[in-house]
């Protein structure tokens, strides 16, 4: 089985696109991974979550599947408060929930703090859900970055 | 269709900015600032950086005043096209001039368009476009004389009169040769027309665009700006912008200009409201 996690960001949905891409590296790691996952993909993700997941899709030609199968696409992202300039302006405790949330991924076995991701403004519905899948094991890490006070990653999983 | 502006080739959605160069001693708005050939040649580069594409090369101004011969008109102009042309390559070079006998010399100099702001007063500019391989831009100003100031001047509808006019000397050009990708209109705001004659082709530009055919506006600091806010030359750019606003709105393609940095914001920011072309770069609230 295999499992990708990319973050929710709407600066990858096509109708948001300029005429320069703000999120170039990022959607090229994006494309990249879920290009990998290969054919019947079910996204794990909350609604806004699906939207990106369902763009990323259609750009790499993968089809999607509705039935529980091989290949699933997570869509979620840490905090949103990681600095001055961020979404939410800075929290202090943004750094260290998503240092555990982030060790917590690459080891395969996600662990969500829901009460304090919800005022951190952490998209983490598909993350929790991710635990259904059962121990992923340890990923491979495409990105890892916070450019705009948004903590994302693009990881992958096989197992 | 793509838009074929003798050496250069344009997207059917690009909106093109014609900088104003003038090689003469008296234009209203620049008073001979580039009557020196390395003046003209000065400018011409500096809008060049700005982003222009077109730059428009005239030796005689519109207004009365001392009477400029053909021979003349091409001292000015001729050999300063072929500066320009092998300068700026990627350059797109509009002369304006509304005598044959001009147009095909700076034809042979490297030109690209022929801009006859005299709506066809010399029957042969056409086939001097069709000869040297140019565009032409077909110009509105209700049958006057070049070099006349309108004098009660009056139409049924003016914007019914610039589009037969103009459509009528683009179908002129075409058939003497000019490539239909290379014919451009312009109602040309103040000539042959009076500030109220002028505004009302600035509301209601729609129906030139409607033709089919690119529209070039030339807006930058005319007197109908000026006696619409009672501001003199020099004090008129953001009347003029709020004019290119509309103008844009209404998909006007080509915009014939003293500042070219200005114009450009004004037209992008217009055509991103309209939903022609992206933001540059848009990050706020969907990182």
């Amino acid at each position: 089985m295999k499992a990708v996690l990319v973050p929710g960001v709407f600066a990858l949905l096509p109708e948001y696109a300029g005429l320069e891409d703000p999120v170039a590296e990022l959607r090229a790691s994006c494309l990249d991974a879920v290009a990998w996952l290969g054919h019947d993909v079910v996204v794990v993700a909350d609604a806004q979550g699906q939207r990106v997941g369902s763009a990323l899709l259609s750009a790499t030609g993968v089809s999607t599947g509705s039935t529980p199968g091989s290949a699933y696409l997570v869509v979620g992202n840490g905090s949103a408060k990681r600095s001055e300039k961020a979404p939410g302006h800075l929290d202090e405790r943004a750094h260290a929930f998503d240092a555990t949330l982030g060790a917590s991924l690459r080891a395969g076995r996600p662990d969500v703090d829901a009460a304090l991701a919800h005022e951190l403004w952490a998209s983490v519905e598909g993350i929790t859900r991710m635990r259904e899948l059962g121990d992923l094991g340890p990923a491979q890490v495409d990105y890892d970055a916070d450019p705009f006070g948004v903590q994302y990653w693009v990881m992958r999983w096989e197992w | 269709m793509t838009l074929r502006l003798g050496r250069h080739a344009f997207a059917d959605d690009a909106t093109l900015m014609m900088a104003i160069v003038n090689r003469t001693p008296d234009s209203f708005y620049d008073r001979g600032a580039t009557w020196a050939e390395d003046r003209a040649f000065e400018r011409v580069a500096l809008v060049v950086e700005q982003g222009a594409e077109i730059v428009d090369i005239g030796g005689i101004k519109a207004a009365p005043g001392v009477e400029i011969d053909a021979a003349e008109e091409k001292s000015r102009v001729v050999d300063f096209v072929a500066r320009v042309r092998e300068a700026f390559p990627g350059l797109v070079i509009s002369v304006d001039t509304w005598r044959a006998e001009v147009g095909r010399a700076v034809c042979a100099a490297g030109a690209d368009v022929l801009n006859d702001a005299w709506g066809g007063a010399d029957p042969e500019l056409v086939d001097a476009a069709a000869e040297g391989g140019a565009a032409i831009i077909c110009t509105h100003t209700g049958g006057v004389t070049p070099r006349t100031r309108p004098y009660r001047i009056d139409y049924d509808d003016v914007v019914a009169a610039a589009v037969r006019d103009t459509v009528a000397y683009a179908e002129r050009a075409v058939a003497a040769g000019v490539s239909p990708e290379s014919v451009v209109i312009d109602p040309a705001h103040d000539f042959g027309k009076n500030t109220f004659h002028s505004l009302e082709v600035t509301r209601r530009l729609g129906e030139m665009v409607a033709t089919g055919y690119p529209v070039l506006v030339s807006l930058s600091n005319k007197d109908f700006v000026g006696e619409t806010l009672d501001l003199p030359v020099g004090e008129r750019l953001t009347g003029t912008l709020a004019a290119t606003s509309v103008c844009a709105l209404a998909g006007a393609r080509i915009y014939r200009v003293h500042e070219v940095v200005e114009t450009r914001q004004t037209v992008d920011m217009v055509n991103a409201i309209a939903g022609r072309r992206p933001p540059h770069r848009a990050i706020r609230g969907i990182q």
